[in-house]
């Protein structure tokens, strides 16, 4: 793939446009919560695309692009079953916790529902995985410019960490949103055309029909046993480890998107931000699961003639990861292809910059200022504020160049990071519902959960996988694996917490109102108009979620 | 001109005219004349572009 001056100069522009945003921002920020927190002042449009772009970085583009050329259509389940259902809840039922505690971050809202150590062990591996996350998308961003364009990698991950940090640096929290808006547009429209082509190009979605095997077009019909379908999963893990504990764990308790909804500028838009977000990522698969069922229809016999190939590996086998980089270099002429590949570098950054901007805000508040430094002024902690953003993305390209010499240490994070993920939402849901929970039961419900999916994943085997305590049950796929390590986790924490709190004494109930749902006062909504109100709202998303898996059975 | 550039619609919109512009040109100059695609995307970022900085909507920022 070689680039032109017009595919150069459009990716210039929109370096200039996303250095130029902070700029802007920058004489908007005068304290720490502007910085870190954009003093809820953000419109619900913005904040409702940022939620969804925060999640819209180049794993998730690339990596479902690649999932739908190796699984088919049963990849957009990670929409439709792992986003939509626990987007509506997040809205309904928890923003009003999040968002009329006043705290700043999910981190604080432990400390204000439970205790200091439940706050600090959440903030901690946060704080951890984010900036993990930060440099391995730097590093992706990296290893790609320099497969496909040969770019040099120092060169890729100095000036994209250079322009983040400026941004980020410049503006805080609002300039990341701002820009993640902009990235979400360019994904969306940059990406477009290619899909209408290449779906053109192999004959629509009725010859795709034709020229692939069933169970790559069929989102449900083979679910009913785990080894006639793609992904090797049954229906029941598929719905309890995605569609539950993984989605609602991600969705509903992750800083990095929820910190998109807690920015608007009162409750209601809070809580709507989710919901809104949901309309365009019900619609996702189309730009990143489609592209990849068309390239892996293109590859048919009976389209060989279209002369498209997904790249290979040095071993032989396809390289899934290549499918969007290589369809981009196959449809996209000189021009469109720097608005394909500016799009590519946006969803890299906008990863990048989510991470970063959630890692600030943990770390000053309920790190730094809950710990070390207490009672200074609000200046003091915009200059920290300030400082571990770059402190953020020096460590994020000391992650990537990590990642360079040691690759497992990808899979390691990522491994690690579900033992951390996957029990949360059974605090969170406990907390939330049940006032019993106490602090000492959520502290110990996470490390139980948090030890049960280390033990899970080291007594199953999936390709290859796992099995380091002793290699006692098989699963045949690695997703299927991560299912149920997150399901056990989830289990373990749920009971755990239930157990510990039961003999541990709870909150008097005055300290607990506006924190759990019998003690707060529910939001009235019978003044709005009915699009504006949050439930209707979310049924009429999760009926349309309900046809379109019906339509795509 | 200043002021609307802390208009964050206003700013998406200059940013995808800008790319079409570069888009039609780059097909009018000659070194890709044959490609549609750039003249279809071009002119539906131009569209999109046009719309989003003269359409003025309750939700600014």
């Amino acid at each position: 793939m070689r680039l032109h001056f017009a595919d150069y100069l459009i990716i210039l522009v929109y370096f200039i446009f996303v250095i130029g945003v902070g700029f802007l921002i920058k004489k908007k920020i005068k304290s720490s919560n502007d910085f870190l927190t954009s003093s809820r002042s953000i419109p619900l449009w913005i904040t409702s695309l940022a939620f969804i772009s925060a999640n819209l970085g180049a794993q998730e583009v690339i990596g479902m692009v690649a999932s739908g050329a190796k699984y088919g259509i049963m990849t957009v389940h990670f929409y439709w079953v792992g986003a939509i259902f626990a987007m509506v809840f997040l809205g309904v039922f928890m923003m009003p916790f999040y968002y009329g505690s006043r705290a700043r971050s999910v981190p604080e809202y432990l400390s204000l529902r439970f205790d200091e150590k439940t706050r600090g062990l959440n903030a901690i591996s946060f704080a951890v995985m984010t900036v993990f996350s930060s440099g391995i998308s730097l590093y992706a961003l990296a290893k790609l410019m320099e497969t496909i364009l040969h770019w040099d990698f120092d060169i890729s991950i100095w000036v994209s960490a250079g322009i983040v940090m400026v941004y980020t640096f410049l503006g805080g929290l609002t300039s990341a949103v701002y820009n993640e808006v902009l990235q979400f547009f360019l994904i969306v429209l940059g990406l477009s055309p290619l899909v209408i082509i290449a779906l053109q190009n192999a004959g629509g979605w009725e010859n795709i029909k034709v020229v692939l095997q069933p169970e790559m077009t069929h989102a449900w019909k083979y679910m009913g046993n785990a080894d006639s379908n793609p992904m090797g999963l049954h229906f029941m893990s598929l719905i309890f480890g995605l569609g539950f504990v993984m989605s609602f764990g991600y969705w509903c308790t992750d800083f990095l998107v929820v910190q998109r909804a807690m920015i608007a500028r009162n409750m209601g838009d809070a809580q709507r931000t989710p919901i809104i977000a949901a309309i365009p990522k019900m619609l996702m698969p189309l730009i990143v699961v489609l592209p990849g069922i068309i390239a892996i229809a293109l590859m048919q016999p009976a389209l060989a003639s279209k002369g498209y190939q997904i790249p290979t590996t040095a071993s032989g086998e396809l390289d899934y990861t290549m499918t969007l980089p290589s369809l981009i270099a196959h449809y996209y002429p000189t021009g469109i292809l720097g608005v394909g590949i500016t799009a590519l570098i946006a969803s890299f950054m906008s990863g990048m910059a989510g991470n970063v901007t959630a890692f600030n805000s943990v770390f000053t508040f309920d790190i730094y200022q809950s710990y070390f430094v207490k009672n200074k002024s609000d200046r003091h902690y915009l200059l920290v504020g300030k400082g571990i953003t770059v402190v953020g993305i020096l460590i994020s390209i000391a992650t990537a160049y990590i990642a360079k010499s040691f690759n497992n240490i990808n899979d390691f994070l990522q491994l690690v990071f579900g033992f951390v993920n996957g029990p949360l939402f059974a605090t969170f849901l406990l907390g939330m519902f049940w006032k019993r929970t106490t602090g000492h039961g959520a502290f110990w419900g996470l490390v139980a959960g948090t030890a049960a999916a280390a033990v899970t994943h080291g007594v199953t085997v999936a390709e290859g996988k796992g099995g380091w305590i002793m290699p006692w049950y098989e699963i045949k796929s690695g997703m299927g694996q991560a299912f149920i390590v997150a399901s056990v986790s989830w289990i373990f924490n749920f009971f755990t917490t239930i157990l510990v709190s039961l003999v541990t004494k709870p909150k008097p109930d005055e300290e607990l109102k506006g924190l759990v749902y019998s003690l707060t006062e529910k939001p009235k909504y019978h003044q709005q108009k009915w699009y504006l109100k949050v439930v209707p709202l979310g049924l009429l998303l999760l009926a349309i979620t309900i046809l379109l898996n019906i339509i795509f059975f | 001109m200043y002021k609307k550039l802390n208009d964050l619609q206003f700013v998406i919109g200059l940013f995808f005219t800008i790319v079409s512009v570069i888009l039609l040109l780059n097909v009018v100059l000659g070194s890709d004349a044959e490609s549609k695609l750039n003249v279809y995307t071009g002119a539906v970022f131009l569209v999109f572009g046009l719309a989003m900085m003269l359409i003025r909507k309750g939700s600014k920022a």
